[in-house]
């Protein structure tokens, strides 16, 4: 029988500074580990600890693996010093992640807040895989200031998949460089001619974020089942046993970590 | 009902015999407890298999307080006998499987455990004061997941078969076991009555709620703020609930690094009593408060558990209310959710 607490080992390739804080790591693993977007896995410093990520690449790279990870506690503060060469452990994956076939022929509107883009960088490769499935892809980004953005230099790029392609980036305070919209993601948050009824919202950032942007989406006219949300909990063992991801009657490990909301916008402090 | 005898020193013997074969743990009284500990024939007039339920809850050894799951390191290959098992424990099982022996992945390390191990259930000779199985569809005497189940009757006790791992080792050894006469199973059924009878009388006079009653009450005592912070108040975050309850199963994975051993990944119990149980690293913590996270416990076990198994976490085992330093009794709880009012429990 499996033992479902082993990682196998990966190596780490390359690390990208996003921001000052925030690094994208690409690990090759030494053994087969894939994933579909929006699942996560464990990712291990050995000897040291492991933490719950969501790949921040295309589903299809099967050779190698991106993860976009804040420095924010013990682990993520030993995964920032890592160095090409470096092994980790990877386990998983976890979760149901975004179920694609239930966005194809619509439109797409992709809200993410912070070092939250990482989940959905990997959905948005997923649609550009198949682009054309999709009606829309809009993608509203909201960032504490200008030097706070991940993926600067790809999310240009992003925009070249099609016509039917649109990205926004709104930051909360500006600096003399910035020339876009100043405010919170929610100020961004427009009907921008969508047919609500043939959409879908994937929003995925801090919780706070996540909650304003739920209100705004409503307020769009967008139903509760059409708003996907990333409830990133204290996952631990991913396969719902552990007991720390709990949401009322759910594991955010093996149900989510996406809900769409009305199974979840019942239950006692989501946003927290 | 296929039922033996057995004398108190042809039972030790069996277990000596038993001992290479199997890593054999019984119950011992120490004071006014009494504990598993390894077997020792050496310590034969310590033992006792009536008695009533023990410090240690039966998951300590199925699913212990600390085990290594990633590492090379060599583990007892012994089965595992627990000899006195009780209902109450009993009864946890089913919980403790849900979780940890079924769904998409199991833990191979319980799996294997709790295949593998013979349970030896008994029953309970009196109740404590805290005892309340018999509300929660529990009762004193082992009903079922037990291999063979024994009857203490003076000098030798009565031995019932529970499943196959029981018979064969009947079928075995079965110069330890004698027929028994038709006044031992009368006997069994008075003496269970007896205590049953001891446990409904702590239930009446704690007027304890029983599962009928409790069942949606605590969901729907949810924002009844003032009960969860009162009882909390005395709440030291110690986790001792979580640990001596049988049904608890949450646990902790981390890593550690030793210069002998390498490294290795260890699985230990955890609370949820803890502040850090639900805080993620960038902060965020869906039960900052500590009233928030003893409800959560309570959620857990009788709205969580109710939904997802049909199944109540409480074996009315009364061990949490024995190790809180802060009093806080699962019994009075319930009684406030049931009841929607609050009132202090009289002890306070």
């Amino acid at each position: 029988m499996k033992n479902p607490y082993a990682y196998i080992e990966a190596e780490t390739l390359k690390t990208v500074d996003e921001t000052s804080n925030i690094k994208t790591f690409t690990f090759k693993p030494r053994g087969e580990i894939g994933f579909r977007a929006g699942q996560f896995m464990e990712v291990t410093i050995p000897g040291i600890g492991e933490a719950p990520y969501t790949p921040s690449s295309n589903h299809d790279h099967k050779e190698t693996l991106d993860f976009t990870i804040m420095s924010a506690g013990r682990v993520t503060k030993l995964m920032h010093g890592l160095k090409p060469g470096a092994i980790v452990g990877l386990r998983g994956p976890y979760g149901k992640g975004y179920p694609l076939h239930e966005f194809k022929g619509k439109e797409i509107y992709i809200v993410g807040g912070g070092v939250g883009l990482a989940p959905l960088r990997a959905l948005l490769y997923a649609l550009f895989n198949d682009a054309n499935d999709y009606r829309k892809i809009i993608v509203k980004y909201g960032s504490r200031s200008p030097k706070d953005i991940v993926y600067k230099n790809e999310i240009e790029t992003w925009k070249r998949h099609g016509s039917h392609v649109d990205i926004q980036v709104s930051v909360d305070i500006g600096d003399e460089t910035w020339k876009g919209n100043v405010g919170l993601v929610t100020t961004i948050l427009k009907k921008d001619g969508l047919d609500i009824s043939n959409a879908v919202s994937i929003v995925c950032g801090p919780p706070i974020m996540m909650k304003f942007v739920t209100f705004k989406l409503l307020e769009l006219g967008f139903k509760d089942s059409q708003i996907y949300l990333s409830m990133e909990k204290n996952m631990s063992c991913g396969v719902g046993k552990c007991g720390h991801c709990r949401i009322g009657p759910y594991y955010a490990c093996k149900d989510g970590p996406v809900f769409t909301y009305d199974k979840i916008k019942d239950l006692p402090n989501i946003w927290e | 009902m296929n039922l033996y005898i057995i004398s108190l020193k042809d039972l030790i013997d069996l277990l000596s015999r038993l001992q290479p074969e199997y890593s054999i743990f019984v119950p011992y009284r120490k004071g006014d407890r009494i504990q598993f500990a390894p077997f020792d024939p050496a310590r034969e007039r310590e033992m006792e298999f009536g008695g009533v339920r023990q410090t240690q809850p039966i998951k300590s050894f199925i699913s212990p307080s600390r085990e290594i799951v990633v590492d090379g390191c060599r583990k007892d290959p012994r089965p595992l006998f627990i000899a006195g098992v009780k209902g109450c424990d009993l009864q946890s099982l089913k919980l403790q499987d849900h979780v940890f022996g079924s769904g998409d992945v199991e833990d191979p390390f319980y799996t294997r455990k709790r295949k593998e191990a013979f349970i030896m259930a008994s029953d309970c000779a009196y109740a404590l004061e805290t005892c309340f199985c018999l509300a929660m569809d529990g009762a004193p005497y082992p009903r079922k997941e037990f291999d063979i189940c024994l009857s203490p009757a003076g000098s030798y006790l009565i031995v019932e078969i529970g499943g196959p791992k029981g018979e064969e080792l009947v079928k075995k050894y079965k110069t330890f076991f004698k027929a028994p006469s038709r006044q031992d199973a009368e006997a069994r059924d008075k003496s269970r009555q007896s205590v049953a009878n001891q446990v409904s009388e702590f239930i009446r006079q704690r007027r304890t709620p029983d599962i009928k009653a409790v069942r949606g009450a605590v969901k729907a005592s949810h924002d009844n703020t003032t009960m969860w912070e009162d009882l909390s108040s005395t709440c030291v975050e110690c986790g001792a609930c979580n640990l001596a309850c049988p049904t608890c199963h949450c646990f902790l994975l981390y890593d550690e690094r030793s210069a002998r051993d390498g490294d290795r990944r260890v699985k230990i119990w955890d609370s949820c009593l803890y502040k850090t149980f639900a805080r993620v690293a960038g902060g965020a913590n869906p039960r900052r408060h500590l009233y928030e996270r003893l409800r959560n416990r309570f959620d857990k076990k009788f709205a969580f558990f109710p939904e997802v198994l049909d199944y109540f976490a409480c074996t009315g085992c009364g061990r949490c209310i024995e190790a809180c330093p802060g009093d806080i009794d699962i019994r009075e709880v319930l009684k406030g959710a049931v009841s929607g009012k609050w009132e202090k429990p009289p002890h306070r």
